[in-house]
């Protein structure tokens, strides 16, 4: 269990046993509550004082399925929030056989100094100058490191919008073929590591120093009775081996709830030709594959390898936030321009989300049309160039709102919403103007309350008290290194009795289900007093002005939960 | 009555020939209600199947009416 701290202004490096203070935390719990006690709040996020930290989860290192999420915490430049960023691939599993805990990227290199950071199969870290990288896109840089490095290798790097700052600059990760397409997307960390002068972390996957397992029996019979649990969730175990996350396009639209042309519709024309279904069908006609498995150790393979109708690979995963944010919210209804755009955003090093938003507000203000490829094309090819114009698309839909004069901007403290429409899903619009990351779905998805009809999606009654809940569910999970996506699993009752008690036999603890809500409250909190510091208030919990007052179709409802509700969602 | 249904997801797969554009012409008794639907479709219960109507979640007990178009789907939780 260490912490590796690397000075960025004098280029030292130090290891330490994890301090007593951060015993027992992993993932978002470790990223969050470190930022909250070590970076002055008001700091200039692409300043010094921030740090940038990488942690794998709880379990990471571990031989339980599904868990090789790492977090990625600082405090973004582009909400101006604490921020935790949660990417795949490869490397949570590395660090986590390395017995790496952490790693805290504390100062800035002076202006023009690039730098990698290696860490070998012992565990041992060091600086390496990267001159030679800089402006290099991530499918370039990850093909070279992996060549200088060996293939048993994991990256996490930033493309050229990290080196330039840019708001919406994501750091990409390595999947298990070694390509860049996995992302710790939102927030602008991939910024904040350019700001830093570090453009990749390189690390080892050779690593045979995992912290040990108190019971290893025992936390093998839970490892696998968690992972039947997770192939026997038909969500889990069906749905997404087949079509991914993609599969969620044609639910959302049958709902009326798939935010379209820069959320003035909830449902999009020809939402069919870009849907789950046809992603497959197109998939499997060009030789691609359906089921990837994308990170290690996983079951769930909810990734994809999209090919062009040459049979040429074009990208990997092309994933439903992306298919919404690059065809919902932009009008496009072709799949192969959206998995381009997915891939030169995992190229530049961008968040698709904010980037497709980005580009939906330009649409909206009258720069492009709706539903015009080659206009987007282009919007890509200006942000690659760093044009007047790339800048303030790289800098995500706030940005662009601001520069055209545009008022409906779909964001909550500068992030964008996700794709669920809070007016036709209020829970989630309590999620996005609550959770203290900013608009974000992950933090906290109601969506499963509706299809199980404990609630209705357009009505005000318990949207609070869900989102609550699974906001709590989030933080908790996000400490451990736990995919979403294996992560439903957790709701039926013999998967959380497995998970508990793999918990338990790897820490020799004897944690209750009560723990679990602890431990997400705790998380939150933490976060919550980073943002009042950072001067943060209540009228930052709310939505965009136009969710209140513009009826989205075809329900033609608004906001309906009073800013009283939205207040009380942490009653903690 | 005849329902026209609309198969999302892995749900088609038993259906060769279902084509996603014209959906599954479903003959079923008059004052058939959703679960009847579902039951006859072999979807289980259990599997979380949700049944959709111009963006409406339909409750298990609901009747059917002839010639209602309607969205099926297993339950989806995020992502």
């Amino acid at each position: 269990m260490k912490f590796i701290k690397v000075n960025m202004t004098n280029k030292m490096i130090g290891y330490e046993e994890v301090p007593v203070a951060y015993l027992g935390l992993g993932g978002r719990g470790l990223t969050s509550i470190m930022i909250n006690n070590e970076v002055p709040a008001r700091c200039d996020a692409l300043g010094p004082e921030n740090k940038l930290i990488f942690a794998p989860g709880l379990l990471s290192g571990t031989p339980l399925v599904n868990t090789s999420r790492i977090s990625v915490g600082a405090k973004s430049p582009l909400t101006g929030t604490i921020k935790e960023s949660n990417a795949g691939g490869t490397i949570a599993a590395a660090l986590g056989r390395l017995g790496i805990t952490a790693i805290i990227v504390e100062g800035q290199a002076a202006a023009g100094e690039l730098f990698i950071l290696r860490i070998d199969e012992n565990g041992e870290a060091g600086l390496v100058p990267a001159q030679e990288y800089q402006g290099m896109r991530t499918y370039a840089l990850t093909e070279k490191l992996l060549e200088t490095y060996g293939k048993k290798t994991s990256v996490m790097c930033i493309g050229p919008a990290g080196e330039n700052r840019l708001k919406a600059a994501s750091i990409q990760a390595s999947d298990i073929d070694g390509r860049p397409c996995r992302a710790a997307g939102r927030g602008g960390l991939g910024a904040v590591m350019g700001s830093k002068g570090l453009k990749a972390l390189v690390v080892d996957q050779r690593g045979i120093s995992p912290d040990a397992i108190a019971d290893p029996e025992t936390f093998k019979e839970a490892a696998k009775a968690f992972a039947k649990a997770v192939k026997d969730h038909p969500f889990s175990g069906q749905l997404l081996p087949n079509l991914g996350t993609a599969g969620l396009v044609g639910p959302v639209n049958s709902m009326g709830a798939f935010p379209s042309y820069n959320a003035t519709k909830g449902v999009m024309t020809g939402w069919e030709k870009i849907s789950g279904e046809a992603m497959l069908q197109l998939i499997n006609q060009r030789g691609g594959n359906p089921s990837h498995m994308g990170c290690a150790q996983c079951i769930v393979h909810c990734s994809n390898e999209y090919n062009d109708p040459q049979g040429k690979y074009v990208t990997s995963s092309l994933e439903y936030e992306t298919i919404w944010s690059m065809g919902g919210m932009t009008g496009i209804d072709d799949l192969d321009t959206i998995a381009r755009l997915d891939f030169l955003c995992d190229d530049l090093g961008l968040d698709t989300m904010s980037t497709g938003v980005a580009m939906a507000v330009a649409m909206d203000a009258g720069y492009k049309n709706f539903g015009d490829g080659p206009a987007a094309l282009q919007m890509m090819e200006e942000i690659a160039q760093g044009s007047a114009l790339g800048v303030i698309l790289g800098n995500g839909p706030k940005a662009v709102g601001l520069h055209f004069n545009h008022a409906r901007v779909p964001v909550v403290k500068g992030q964008s919403i996700a794709a669920y429409d809070p007016r036709a899903m209020q829970g989630n619009g309590v999620s996005y103007a609550t959770s203290p990351m900013g608009a974000d779905h992950t933090a906290g998805n109601v969506i499963g309350e509706y299809m199980a009809q404990k609630l209705d999606p357009l009505k005000a009654e318990g949207q609070v008290e869900a989102s609550r809940n699974t906001q709590i569910a989030m933080a908790a999970v996000d400490c451990t290194g736990l995919c979403l996506l294996a992560s439903f699993a957790l709701t039926t009752p013999e998967g959380a009795m497995a998970f508990l008690q793999a918990m338990n036999a790897k820490f020799g603890t004897q944690l209750g289900p009560e723990a679990i809500p602890q431990s997400g409250i705790r998380v939150l909190q933490a976060e919550r007093e980073f943002n009042k510091k950072a001067g943060f208030t209540n009228l930052d919990d709310r939505l965009p002005e136009f969710f209140y007052k513009e009826p989205l179709p075809p329900h033609n409802t608004v906001v309906v939960i009073s800013d009283q509700e939205m207040d009380s969602t942490f009653n903690f | 009555m005849k329902v026209n249904v609309t198969l999302l997801g892995t749900l088609s797969s038993r259906y060769p020939d279902y084509l996603p554009d014209r959906g599954l012409e479903v003959e079923i008794s008059d004052g058939a209600k959703v679960d009847d639907l579902l039951a006859h479709l072999e979807i289980s219960a259990t599997q979380g199947a949700v049944v959709i109507q111009d963006g409406r979640i339909l409750h298990r007990e609901e009747t059917l009416t002839d010639g209602q178009r309607v969205t099926i789907f297993l339950a989806m939780y995020g992502g």
